[in-house]
């Protein structure tokens, strides 16, 4: 969704004030809602209505939104558990071979498909197949290119997946929802049309009818069998039915929670978090794993293909002070550009750089010849202005309060002579490619979910004629953080791979080749009556199938 | 506008048309019907070059909405998006293709949800029209009530009268869409927020977008109404001693909403485009949040389709407007 500067302060004003009446009503609510804390029996069935916010295209695929959502109908092979180790799910158990480059898992037996079909070895083997060699899932592609051979049925209840090169890492990215196992008759014999609105897997829930534009309707399965190791309880899901709506609208999304017309609610909007904490039992604040939204800088055309100018504007802003302000202290600042905090092997040291230094800023921007200054007070190198052009998906990457946030640190930027130009992107334009060339911007803000770090190799990878990497929208080719990153994306030894991956991470930011802003984040409020609603860990995808009512 | 009573026009003819006259209505039936197709063909052929003229590739962002992402692609990872949905082809064949399908009554296929466009609009055409057509008929009752009490009633009454169109015009949609929402949604929950497209989650939406078109109707409203009421035959009709209401009734109502339903046929179309707020808000399935989405997403044949649509709904919406002149002058039923 995109909108005006004007309109979206108006909006700003709208969901401020309507905020304060929501409070007052909520405030009120609580008396009579002292009977729903909780507290009381368990009912049987029934139905949780879920908003949501953006609807993709069809179920499953290579988009966050698609995880969440192709989550309630597929099973993956493994999951992980809150503490980041990997659990068994549709595998019971597994084995990887010596040398690393095999890794056999033992499936549950007897799981079926809700077509009817067996979720056998053979079907596994189809799936990854399927992600490698075919357009179906972008994401799960790239999380295993570099290292991924074959799959293979072995028999009915082993099925071997063959890499190239040891990948320690390959355990917990296939934990993420974009490798759930999908029905291969279904693939091979039913339209595109029906594969993307009904995929077909052997989940909790399977879809019954999908109102576009509206919601989806999941009915449970009722032969369930296979839930993971993390699931709160065995057996089919309690509840009948969800209605995962579509509710674009922050202030009518989180209404719809405090009038009790809806169960649960994503992105809850941060002027209302700490109401929603007080209300609600449940609150959720998941800070999503892999890389923050941070800036790109663009390294091969333009101001900072100077490294000088480049640390100069990370100095130059409170970009702390001004993540704090927009988000109403509720989104965390995120100081290392490449991964962020919730990840593993996270350097906390890269995320400590780089602190609000405006004299530092000043004397890096005179070093690097930019020490004339125009009418306007802003520096200039040989006649030429310092100018910045910052493209950002304004409405789908940021929300009206990320915009703020950069508004406010334009303002500062301007103090040490950086004419920052924010050039609000739709997402036409994004998507299209129209901000894809290093002649369209200098420096973009954008992220990338994953519960690995080896995120580091799928952004930063060179971008080369030979290998082009589209993702590397710094345009940073640097050998030396390219072998640091495959020597920890291989390394068996996890020390050994833990420090390579933070010296990566330094790399990155010693080199400025990026900048921090503030995690991706999920914010979710759950009713009091509804209990064992949890997201999982890898991306914090809304598992519904623990969840039950008490009256 | 003339100065005669109606009645003293000649009436409207009960006898048969002669031959040579509905051969005439007939071939005027047929020019109309005629420069609607081609307004059709018009109206999808620009947005289809249009789309095309806009910066980005559609397989890029194809593949980027598969996968949740801004980059740039290989000309190896493009060419299957390309092959599949013929980009590949020359434009003047893509655009023959497209063309040569709607007459075939086929839309095309929606790049990104691998359905026909028929039935990606099929689905959302019906509570759109339910929430343009009530907002359009509210607004019209707000604006004859409004107008028909307050105009010509002292000083301060149209005054009043005057302001509160005035204000509601002004109204921005998402503003009173959300005030609307936190006062009877929330505070006195009559309505549910998310409506869906129920009968009762409809009326808060068409109130939204109701509230400032009954603004400006009833402006144009009262301006007409206060002209036609200082016209000698309302003075006649006050001397035959017909009462205020019946003369606002009868005689000055069917002059004065003449402008209001020349904008109504306008409104209907812009409504139908633009219910994207009200949708949002109250969570309302509708082209117009499909519209937007495809725009977005680069989805041409979605977009050409949902703008024939519209098209559709214009050209319905003026020979509606046409129907109602003809209606409520019946000078124009005698021409």
């Amino acid at each position: 969704m995109t909108s005006s500067p004007t309109l979206s302060r108006t909006r700003r004003l709208v969901a401020g004030a309507a905020g304060l009446v929501l409070l007052g009503s909520a405030l009120s609510a609580c008396g009579a809602g002292a009977a729903a804390d909780g507290s009381g029996t368990k009912v049987k069935g029934g139905t949780i209505t879920y908003a949501h916010v953006q609807e993709p295209p069809c179920i499953f695929g290579g988009w966050i939104q698609q995880a969440y959502i192709s989550r309630q109908v597929l099973d993956g092979l493994v999951t992980e558990d809150q503490d980041g180790s990997v659990k068994p799910w549709l595998a019971t158990s597994w084995d990887v071979s010596e040398d690393g480059l095999t890794y056999t898992f033992t499936l549950k037996d007897g799981v079926k498909f809700t077509d009817g079909t067996p979720l056998d070895a053979a079907a596994v083997a189809y799936n990854f197949d399927q992600f490698e060699n075919t357009e179906i899932n972008g994401t799960a592609k790239v999380s295993m290119d570099p290292y991924y051979k074959s799959a293979e049925a072995i028999d009915a209840t082993h099925v071997a997946i063959h890499l190239n090169k040891p990948y320690p890492q390959f355990l917990t990215l296939i934990t993420q929802g974009y490798f759930g196992i999908q029905s291969p008759t279904a693939l091979k014999t039913r339209s595109q049309e029906e594969n993307c609105e009904k995929p077909i897997g052997s989940g909790a829930f399977t879809v019954e009818q999908w109102k576009k534009g509206q919601e989806v309707i999941f009915k449970k399965n009722p032969k369930y069998t296979s839930w993971p190791a993390t699931a709160k309880h065995e057996g089919p899901a309690y509840v009948d039915e969800i209605h995962w709506k579509f509710v674009a609208d922050g202030v009518s999304r989180y209404a719809s929670l405090t009038t009790g017309q809806s169960d649960v609610i994503y992105e809850v909007p941060t002027v209302n978090w700490k109401q929603a904490q007080a209300q609600f039992n449940n609150t959720i604040r998941y800070i999503t794993p892999g890389k923050p939204v941070s800036f790109y800088m663009n390294t091969k055309a333009g101001v900072f293909t100077d490294k000088l100018v480049r640390q100069a504007f990370a100095y130059g802003a409170d970009r702390k002070g001004a993540v704090e302000a927009g988000f109403h202290g509720v989104i965390p600042y995120e100081g290392n550009p490449s991964v962020s905090q919730s990840t593993p092997d996270y350097n906390e040291d890269a995320a400590k750089a780089y602190a609000f230094d405006q004299d530092k800023a000043n004397e890096l921007l005179d070093e690097a010849g930019w020490t004339e200054k125009n009418a306007d007070g802003v520096r200039t190198k040989n006649g030429k202005p310092l100018s910045v052009k910052l493209v950002y998906g304004a409405g789908f990457i940021f929300t009206s309060e990320g915009a703020t946030v950069l508004q406010a640190l334009q303002e500062q930027w301007k103090e040490v002579g950086f004419a920052v130009k924010l050039v609000p992107a739709t997402m036409a334009e994004l998507w299209g490619g129209k901000f894809s060339d290093p002649s369209t911007f200098d420096a973009t803000p954008s992220y990338w979910t994953s519960p690995s770090p080896a995120i580091l190799w799928i952004v930063w990878r060179p971008n080369t004629e030979k290998a082009p990497n589209g993702n590397n929208r710094s345009f940073y080719n640097n050998e030396e953080l390219s072998r640091v990153i495959q020597s920890a994306n291989t390394a068996t030894d996890q020390n050994k791979g833990s420090e390579l991956y933070k010296e990566a991470q330094q790399i990155i930011s010693d080199d400025a080749a990026g900048v921090g802003l503030y995690t991706q984040n999920t914010l979710i409020a759950v009713a009091n009556d509804l209990k064992d609603f949890w997201v999982e860990k890898s991306q914090g995808e809304p598992v519904f199938s623990d969840a039950y009512f008490v009256k | 506008m003339t100065t005669l009573a109606p009645d003293l026009l000649p009436s409207v003819s009960t006898r048969p048309l002669p031959a040579r006259t509905s051969v005439r209505a007939a071939r005027r039936v047929g020019f109309k019907v005629v420069s609607a197709v081609l307004v059709l063909i018009a109206a999808a052929s620009v947005t289809f070059f249009a789309q095309l003229v806009i910066p980005g590739d559609r397989a890029t962002t194809i593949l980027n909405l598969q996968n949740g992402r801004e980059q740039k692609w290989s000309t190896a990872e493009l060419a299957p998006v390309n092959d599949r949905f013929g980009f590949d082809h020359p434009l003047i064949a893509q655009y023959l293709d497209y063309v040569g399908g709607f007459f075939k009554g086929d839309l095309g296929t929606s790049y990104t949800q691998f359905r026909p466009v028929t039935s990606v609009i099929g689905a959302q055409i019906v509570p759109s029209l339910v929430l343009t057509i009530g907002a359009l008929v509210v607004a019209w009752i707000i604006a004859l009530v409004v107008t028909l009490v307050t105009v010509k009633r002292g000083r301060f009454v149209s005054g009043a009268g005057s302001s509160v169109e005035a204000f509601t015009a002004s109204l921005p949609h998402y503003w009173v869409g959300v005030i609307l929402l936190v006062v009877f949604a929330v505070k006195i929950p009559i309505f549910p927020v998310i409506g869906g497209d129920g009968l009762w989650g409809t009326v808060l939406p068409v109130l939204t977008l109701a509230i400032p078109l009954s603004g400006f109707l009833g402006q144009v409203t009262r301006d007409e109404f206060d002209k036609v009421l200082d016209q000698p035959f309302i003075v006649t009709a006050r001397a035959r001693g017909m009462g205020d209401t019946g003369i606002r009734l009868r005689h000055a109502l069917r002059h004065a909403v003449l402008p209001a339903i020349t904008l109504s046929g306008w409104a209907l179309g812009a409504l139908i485009s633009g219910a994207v707020i009200a949708e949002n808000i109250f969570g309302r399935p509708g082209i117009g949040q499909v519209l937007v989405t495809a725009v977005n997403t680069r989805d041409v044949p979605t977009v050409s389709g949902i703008v024939l649509v519209v098209a559709a709904v214009y050209i319905v919406a003026n020979l509606l407007v046409d129907l109602a002149y003809a209606l409520v002058d019946p000078r124009l039923r005698a021409s």
